[in-house]
């Protein structure tokens, strides 16, 4: 089954692991993913405010590729693509004024016919037709936990491991609509059908610090520590997130977390596709693993999950 | 010194131009502070987010817009989540970065990161920080 | 024209108010203009018709001009149309003939154009002229009186209540779905502002309540089903079975040594057990054990028959049953009370998982000298008293947002009293409290709540709490102090949320039976909010306590002793009135199809299968017209609302 797969500029340049070991894992349940042709960065913020429309035409112009390929939706791993595109989508469906202006502004983009490769104007309004969907509930609603269970081929022996859903995911509840941001279930119910153990803690949504780490690092090292340090405390082996952005705050940061507050030993970072990959059989050389800063390989073993010490 | 509180129409003209950027009523917040109690870079920030919507409130214009506040938000969304009158003190806030001065409030663009850091960093970080902290 | 008397002499009276209406419409001018209407006999304008003049005049002109009919044109019926009809009657004319054309809120507050207010307002009289003539003299329909009351809800609103209507010379049947009376009030330790055991000033009102000659206890009793009107009310009532014979038992306590149950104590709200035999608390009323059959091994020798062994009383029996029973009541009074909102749902201070992290109630059980920690602070992870208790205020309340939008009242004053205890007895502790504002309205409230920071040196800091979260032992409170600007974070050792109160659990099915009006947030709908404040707009209910809304002891004791006034009220008549403009039912035009049956929110119709028509029982009957709109063949007329009367209305309106 082919479906379609934003994965945004990041993964295919300095975060390739979230991206292969995506494509792997989605193998394995018979899915192949197909990126839309000629896609572009989405932007990375949603425009907060009114009159910012110009910031709506570029994801949008994903989602109408994406019709344009007769796909009824995509799917993202990426937390800010998601949070993008999504919003975009439902702006466009909410606000009138909204949609005609961000057409108006597409109405400009020229047709190219892929066999032909003649050049016409004129893509019809785009109206919102696509669904954005996370790779979290698209696994969850649409292959289902048990089909994955089904394939597991190395569940993973109840290895406790912290969910981290991070800002984007679930704020703005009425947008995201993925469950209430103070007690989520998704990524833990996606723990639980891999065959991890996820571990309560309190700062499963609090903000790592975004991208303050380039602007104000000093805050974000501290942001991202509270979010490891509650995690390693709650008796998580590991914590996974679905963000670039998280990802280098926790794990290429990691070092400076551990110079800022000498009392944190260090915890492994992973990217949720990863241990889905491997759950499903994927070679452990694929998952990308060579591209952290703080090492996880030995997370991933054939053998039974080692003891977590706290 | 006494502020000399204003009711002018430049006063009113402001505090609407704020809510019709942000598509908040900034009169809805009854300043209970929860933004602020939960906002995970507020201890930085010379101005609070609930007083960033106090001072809008109150028509101080110039308080506002002077803030270091303003380029600290993470757009996080942890405020509006939690804020009991349902408004978004995230959207005020980049509306109000969005009245600033534009030549003179650039705070951060593409030329603060040092070049060996941008070899480091995702797209997707320089995207986003330098489009909502740039005009 | 069917029911036109041409001969009737119609008095048209129309009011300046002030400047209200004539302000607006051209009040001399229309007066003169409805001289000469066909029916009009008389016609003037007045500044005040509603003042003792303006009445007077009314009442004199009936008599001088012989008017069997008036106008008065002025504000809307529901302000004096009670006036002017007692007006007529006190002229001799029967009340019904006397019309309300409003040129007030239906015309001069809606309208800036002078001309055309004084030309609709012309309309409106004309139309009403035309109504006059054809009304019938009518007479309130006669109901009698059953001066016996219910109350529902044992608690101290409806203790109090009981108490007043006994206290009158009426009977009350005092029914309690508990095994006890008392309420929450009795799960309370002191009480603010005076500090008093709520205990101690709360029994003497139960025990006066179970001892009283004209109040029928009836505690583990629930209402089934209520049918009927006011002044004839016909209610059943269940009685669940208690497996122990009250008036046998003599609380030895045997029974509960042996059970082998342990139960959750629902009343120290889950802190402590009891067993499924059990007294709910020492001063319980009445004085008796409850078997609890759902947590009962089995009602079963076979199982289980401990208890029944050991009573030497032989109070105990497994086959007692369910009963339900009928009473005839003339008027019921609601004071089911609150429940407290679920912590589950605010999931970002814990959503009920943190153990330290409790309600009011939970403290006000854990600070009584009768609770689950004999009146010494304690919390419940692991029975520490804590050296750093946090209060956090409005939660769950205030909140448009997700929660409950508005203010639960008691909490700023509860908070205080709780803060200032927590210092009484562990005068090294911390206490804070997290408030956005706070209110203390009542007698000796403010003075209460400044000697909680002068004296106790309680802390308070203004900003709402973000987010609680265990920490290893500790419990974080994440807040700020909006006044300095900054943000705080306390490691407490135990947290009291002020939790929202919302209307009872369970309560909805029951005011469903009793068909009783709620507002959105399910309290009990008042008649009027600032002038009737304890009936309902169901006739013969009466609403007491905070089944109402949220409000203090004082308060709901006020409330209580008004609706018995109220109830009073009804009992002294002789008999009661009912509007008697109601719809009747012309049996030679029915054809039985009884849409009308359908129509009917007070279910006054039924169909007469013998006879093949439908018939109404008037005194069901609002006069709303639902009926009479819906019926096809003209036999559902309103009495002084015909299809005739409303199509010469329109008639006269369309002519100008």
């Amino acid at each position: 089954m082919k479906v379609h797969y934003y994965p945004g500029c990041t993964l295919k340049e300095k975060t390739t692991a979230l991206d292969v070991s995506t494509r792997e894992a989605m193998k394995c349940l018979d899915i192949e993913l197909v990126e839309p042709e000629g896609w572009t960065c989405c932007g990375a913020e949603y425009p907060l405010t009114e009159e910012k429309i110009v910031g709506l035409a570029a994801p949008l112009r994903v989602l109408r590729q994406v019709r344009e390929e007769n796909g009824d939706f995509v799917i993202t791993t990426c937390s800010f693509c998601y949070a993008v595109l999504k919003r975009a989508n439902k702006a466009i469906k909410d606000d009138p004024l909204k949609h005609k202006r961000v057409n108006a502004y597409l109405r400009d983009d020229i047709k190219i016919n892929a066999l032909t490769k003649e050049k016409t104007t004129g893509f019809e309004d785009y109206n919102g037709e696509v669904r954005v969907l996370h790779l979290l509930e698209y696994l969850r609603d649409h292959v289902g936990y048990q089909k994955i269970r089904s394939r597991l081929k190395r569940p993973f022996g109840g290895l406790p491991i912290a969910a981290y859903y991070g800002c984007r995911l679930l704020r703005p509840a009425k947008d995201m609509d993925l469950g209430e941001p103070d007690d989520p279930r998704l990524f833990e119910e996606f723990l639980e059908a891999v065959g991890a153990t996820p571990v309560d803690y309190p700062f499963k949504q609090e903000c790592c610090g975004s991208y303050l780490s380039v602007s104000l690092p000093d805050a974000a090292t501290e942001a991202s520590y509270r979010v490891l340090r509650s995690a390693r405390s709650n008796g998580a082996a590991a914590i996974t997130v679905t963000c670039p952005l998280c990802f280098y705050n926790m794990d290429r940061r990691q070092d400076k977390i551990k110079e800022a507050f000498l009392d944190f030993p260090g915890l492994p970072v992973l990217f949720f596709t990863q241990i889905l990959a491997w759950a499903l059989g994927v070679e452990k050389t694929v998952l990308g693993l060579n591209q952290h800063a703080v090492p996880a390989d030995d997370l991933f073993r054939d053998a039974p999950a080692p003891e977590v010490t706290l | 010194m006494r502020v000399k509180l204003k009711a002018g129409p430049e006063v009113r003209k402001f505090i609407e131009r704020v809510e019709e950027l942000s598509g908040e009523n900034v009169y809805a917040c009854y300043q209970c502070g929860r933004c602020s109690a939960g906002c995970p870079v507020a201890s930085e920030m010379d101005v609070l987010p609930n007083q960033v919507i106090r001072l809008v409130q109150m028509g101080l214009a110039e308080d506002v817009l002077h803030s270091k506040t303003l380029f600290l938000c993470a757009s996080c969304f942890t405020c509006q989540s939690r804020c009991p009158k349902g408004i978004d003190m995230a959207r005020v806030m980049e509306a109000v970065r969005h009245l600033l001065d534009p030549k003179g409030a650039d705070a951060f663009g593409p030329g603060e990161i040092p070049p060996d850091l941008a070899n480091e960093l995702p797209q997707q970080v320089m995207v986003a920080l330098c489009r909502k902290f740039s005009k | 024209m069917k029911g036109q008397k041409k001969t009737k002499r119609i008095g048209v009276f129309v009011c300046h108010c002030g400047v209200n209406i004539a302000g607006v419409v051209d009040v001399e001018k229309v007066a003169k203009t409805l001289t000469d209407y066909p029916g009009v006999a008389f016609s003037t304008n007045y500044i005040y018709v509603c003042s003792d003049p303006g009445q007077q005049m009314i009442i004199d002109t009936i008599k001088e001009k012989k008017l069997d009919g008036i106008i008065v044109a002025a504000c809307s019926p529901t302000l004096h149309e009670k006036t002017f009809q007692e007006a007529a009657r006190l002229a001799g004319l029967n009340p019904y003939q006397i019309e309300i054309a409003n040129i007030r809120e239906q015309d001069s507050w809606v309208h800036v154009d002078k001309d055309k207010a004084t030309k609709k307002a012309v309309k409106i009289i004309k139309a009403h002229v035309e109504k006059a003539v054809r009304n019938e003299s009518l007479e309130p329909i006669k109901v009698e009186v059953h001066r016996r009351a219910l109350v529902i809800g044992g608690g101290i609103s409806g203790i109090q209540a009981a108490l007043d209507i006994a206290d009158h010379g009426y009977e009350v049947l005092l029914v309690e779905k508990n095994p006890s009376i008392g309420g929450k009030m009795i799960q309370l330790s002191e009480t603010f502002p005076t500090l008093d055991c709520s205990q101690c000033i709360m029994t003497p009102k139960m025990v006066e309540a179970s001892r009283h000659p004209r109040i029928k206890l009836l505690t583990y009793h629930e209402v089934e089903s209520v049918s009927g009107f006011v002044g004839n009310f016909k209610v059943r009532i269940k009685k669940k079975p208690r497996y122990v014979d009250a008036v046998l038992c003599n609380l030895c306590a045997e029974c509960e040594k042996v059970c082998p149950q342990i139960v959750p104590d629902e009343f120290n709200m889950g802190l402590s057990f009891r067993k499924a035999i059990y007294m709910p608390f020492p001063q319980a009323v009445p004085g008796t054990y409850t078997l609890d059959a759902e947590h009962c091994l089995g009602l079963n020798p076979v199982r289980c028959g401990k208890c029944k062994d050991v009573c030497e009383k032989k109070a105990i029996s497994y086959e007692m049953q369910e009963t339900i029973f009928e009473e005839e009541v003339g008027a019921i009074v609601v004071a089911t009370g609150y429940d407290l909102y679920s912590m589950q749902a605010l999931g970002e201070y814990g959503g009920e998982k943190i153990p330290d992290v409790i309600n009011g109630l939970e403290f006000e059980r854990i600070l009584s000298a009768s609770g689950p920690t004999a009146g010494i602070i304690r919390r419940p992870s692991d029975g520490k008293v804590p050296k750093s208790v946090v209060f956090v205020q409005c939660s769950g309340s205030r909140d448009t947002e997700k929660h409950n939008p508005y203010c639960s009242k008691i909490c700023c004053m509860y908070t205080a009293k709780h803060a200032m205890l927590y210092k009484h007895r562990v005068p090294d502790g911390q206490a804070i409290v997290f408030y956005i504002d706070v209110r203390t309205g009542g007698k000796a409230f403010d003075e209460f709540y400044q000697r909680t920071i002068e004296e106790d040196k309680v802390l308070y800091i203004r900003g709402k709490v973000s987010k609680i979260f265990k920490d290893g032992d500790k419990v974080v409170v994440w807040g700020v102090d909006t006044l300095t600007g900054k943000k705080v974070e306390v490691e407490a050792d135990m947290v009291v949320l002020a939790m929202a109160m919302v209307k009872a659990e369970g309560v909805g099915d029951l005011l469903r039976k009793l068909k009783i009006q709620t507002d959105i947030h399910g309290w009990l709908a008042e008649a009027h909010p600032k002038l009737r404040p304890v009936e309902s707009l169901n006739a013969g209910f009466y609403l007491a306590g905070c089944a109402h809304g949220p409000k203090d002891i004082p308060e709901a004791v006020a409330q209580a002793s008004a609706a018995a006034a109220k109830v009073g009220d009804l009992f002294a008549q002789k008999e009661l009135s009912h509007e008697p403009t109601v719809v009747p039912v012309d049996e030679d035009k029915c054809s039985g199809c009884a849409i009308c049956i359908t129509m009917c929110p007070y279910q006054a119709r039924t169909l007469d299968t013998e006879r093949g028509v439908v018939v109404v029982n008037e005194i069901l009957c609002e006069g709303c017209g639902a009926c009479a709109a819906a019926c096809p063949s003209g036999a559902a007329q309103q009495r002084n609302q015909t299809d005739d009367q409303i199509f010469s209305m329109v008639t006269a309106m369309m002519k100008g």
